[in-house]
């Protein structure tokens, strides 16, 4: 299965600038030829205060109010480094919410 | 039967204020401002244990106390006449039939809240009951029922005519005062309530049509009249809608405590096509579904929400076996999340979300853990929100699952209703 990078598009994260945030990841992850993974728009994660918010699936990162400076150690993750421990500020049980929903394939 | 709106049966043609005083209309008013007080009326009103119609069944003497009580003025009436709740047609009947019924209403209203101004806010896309509140606004002019000096008391009033957009959300009430304010659609954030903070930040009684058509008859004939209607909890009678699911569609008022049965069998003669009933929809695409061996239950406001359901604004919508209840619930869903202002985030979340689940239901993917996702998004939900549209999917969508959880199952593993 291919991964996938969702980006939340909702009003919230909308308006702290997350579409630029998807654009960014999208262009990044084509010009390095990452063809294994897809950056794609998702309806609303409910962490809509902590936005613009991004998840990695499946391997099930959630990344809170990210900015474009971020997205050099995001990039990095996703190309295998590590995971980015100071954007990892959601607590469990909405990650849980979310995920379930991610594995019943609701994207 | 006998009615209280509709005393010889459901009005055809449009009551004019000749038809309307020689049945006793505007007595009611005469008779308020001659003998009693503004205290009297909304007591009166309380003791009747009249109940809004618009769908909440919020005690309306309560609400309007919070109103004249207030010591800000100016205060101010709503008419409710937004309607845009699919299938509901009672408030736009009343509206074009008898405005003159619905007028008197909103002026005792203003007494008993000591209003100086009222709007009559009606969905822009009822014409004719625009015409028709607006004509009988004028000849309750002519006759001194509004204006200045109302039949020669010291009350004064003047009412003015506001189009509702024709969206789903423009009928909640704090969204109704914005347009009114001449702003856009949205619902504000409550508290505070309309009751003490509405229009303009002042206090504003807000009420639906159904609901102040109640108050000439109530006025004229007393509570203790009233309350030999219905239930002792919910007096009265309430407008119910039924759609074209039954052999007889159409608009039948009713005590409250009256069977659904003789709703459905004796006023709609039954289902169109003879087939058995499989669910029934009661109160609008907000309620809980029910099966159909609950088809006795008593409409009520406490029956009903004993059953897990609510009376909302009296649309019945009976569902007939070879039905999917699957689509039934996607097409609610949809009209939800097509309907969600889109201000609040938590709520076009969950709007959106829930029909998306839904649709991949329908389709027949995801895996079989998806129906446990329902209620996990409806109860992170619960209690955010500026106004109720986000806990509206909730109720048909859980009853559906409970009721029909094998209609989910075999479009999660077929992706096709199992009758066809
Ligand atoms: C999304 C939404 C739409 C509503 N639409 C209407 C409407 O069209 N007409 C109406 O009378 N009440 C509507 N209501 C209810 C009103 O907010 C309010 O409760 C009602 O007008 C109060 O009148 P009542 O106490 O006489 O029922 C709606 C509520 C919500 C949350
Ligand atoms: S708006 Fe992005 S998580 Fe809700």
């Amino acid at each position: 299965m291919k991964r996938i990078c969702l980006v939340c598009q909702n009003v919230d994260c909308k308006s702290r600038g997350s579409e630029e945030i998807m654009k960014e990841l999208q262009q990044r992850v084509a010009d390095q030829g990452l063809t294994d993974l897809e950056v794609k728009p998702y309806l609303c994660f409910g962490a809509c205060q902590e936005g613009p918010n991004v998840v990695l699936y499946p391997e099930k990162s959630w990344y809170a109010g990210v900015k474009k400076e971020d997205l050099d150690d995001i990039m990095k993750h996703i190309a295998g480094g590590p995971h980015v421990t100071r954007l990892d500020t959601i607590d469990t049980s909405l990650k849980e919410l979310i995920y379930q929903l991610l594995e019943t394939g609701v994207f | 039967m006998e009615g209280i709106l509709f005393p010889r049966g459901v009005v055809e043609e449009r009551e004019g204020l000749k038809e309307y005083s020689s049945r006793g209309g505007y007595e009611a008013l005469e008779k308020a401002l001659k003998q009693l007080s503004s205290e009297r009326v909304l007591q009166e009103v309380a003791d009747s244990g009249l109940k809004g119609r618009g769908g909440a069944g919020f005690p309306t003497g309560k609400k309007w106390a919070f109103t004249a009580e207030c010591p800000e003025t100016p205060h101010y009436v709503v008419l409710n006449g937004g309607e845009d709740e699919p299938g509901s047609k009672k408030d736009r009947l009343l509206m074009e039939n008898l405005p003159h019924l619905v007028l008197e209403g909103v002026i005792l209203t203003a007494y008993a809240v000591r209003a100086s101004k009222a709007y009559l806010y009606i969905n822009a896309a009822y014409d004719e009951a625009t015409r028709s509140m607006g004509d009988a606004l004028a000849e309750a002019k002519q006759a001194a029922y509004c204006g200045e000096r109302i039949a020669g008391s010291d009350f004064s009033l003047e009412i003015l005519l506001t189009p509702a957009p024709s969206n789903y959300v423009a009928g909640e009430d704090t969204a109704a005062l914005e347009v009114i304010e001449e702003k856009k659609p949205l619902p504000r954030q409550k508290p505070p309530f309309p009751a003490t903070a509405g229009l303009f930040g002042k206090p504003t009684a807000m009420n639906n049509v159904e609901t102040l058509a109640n108050v000439p008859p109530i006025i004229a004939r007393g509570a203790k009249w009233y309350r030999t209607f219905g239930t002792p909890e919910s007096p009265g009678t309430m407008i119910f809608s039924l759609n074209d699911e039954v052999k007889r569609p159409g608009i039948y008022e009713l005590p409250f405590g009256t069977a659904l049965r003789y709703l459905i069998e004796e006023c709609g003669g039954g289902t169109r096509d003879g087939k058995r009933i499989k669910a029934i929809l009661l109160g609008g695409p907000s309620s809980a579904f029910l099966s159909a061996d609950q088809i006795d239950l008593p409409l009520d406001h406490n029956s009903v929400r004993a059953a897990g359901s609510s009376i909302g604004c009296g649309v019945v919508r009976v569902i007939t076996e070879g039905s999917c209840i699957v689509e039934e619930t996607l097409r609610i869903a949809e009209f939800f999340a097509a309907e969600s202002c889109g201000q609040c985030p938590a709520c076009r979340m969950e709007t959106n979300m829930l029909a998306a689940m839904l649709k991949k239901v329908q389709q027949g993917q995801g895996g079989a853990p998806l129906l446990d996702q329902f209620n996990k998004v409806i109860s992170f939900n619960r209690g955010k929100g500026f106004c109720n549209l986000i806990h509206m999917p909730g109720p048909p969508i859980e009853s559906a699952l409970k009721l029909f959880r094998s209609d989910f199952e075999f479009h999660l593993a077929h992706g096709r209703c199992p009758q066809n």
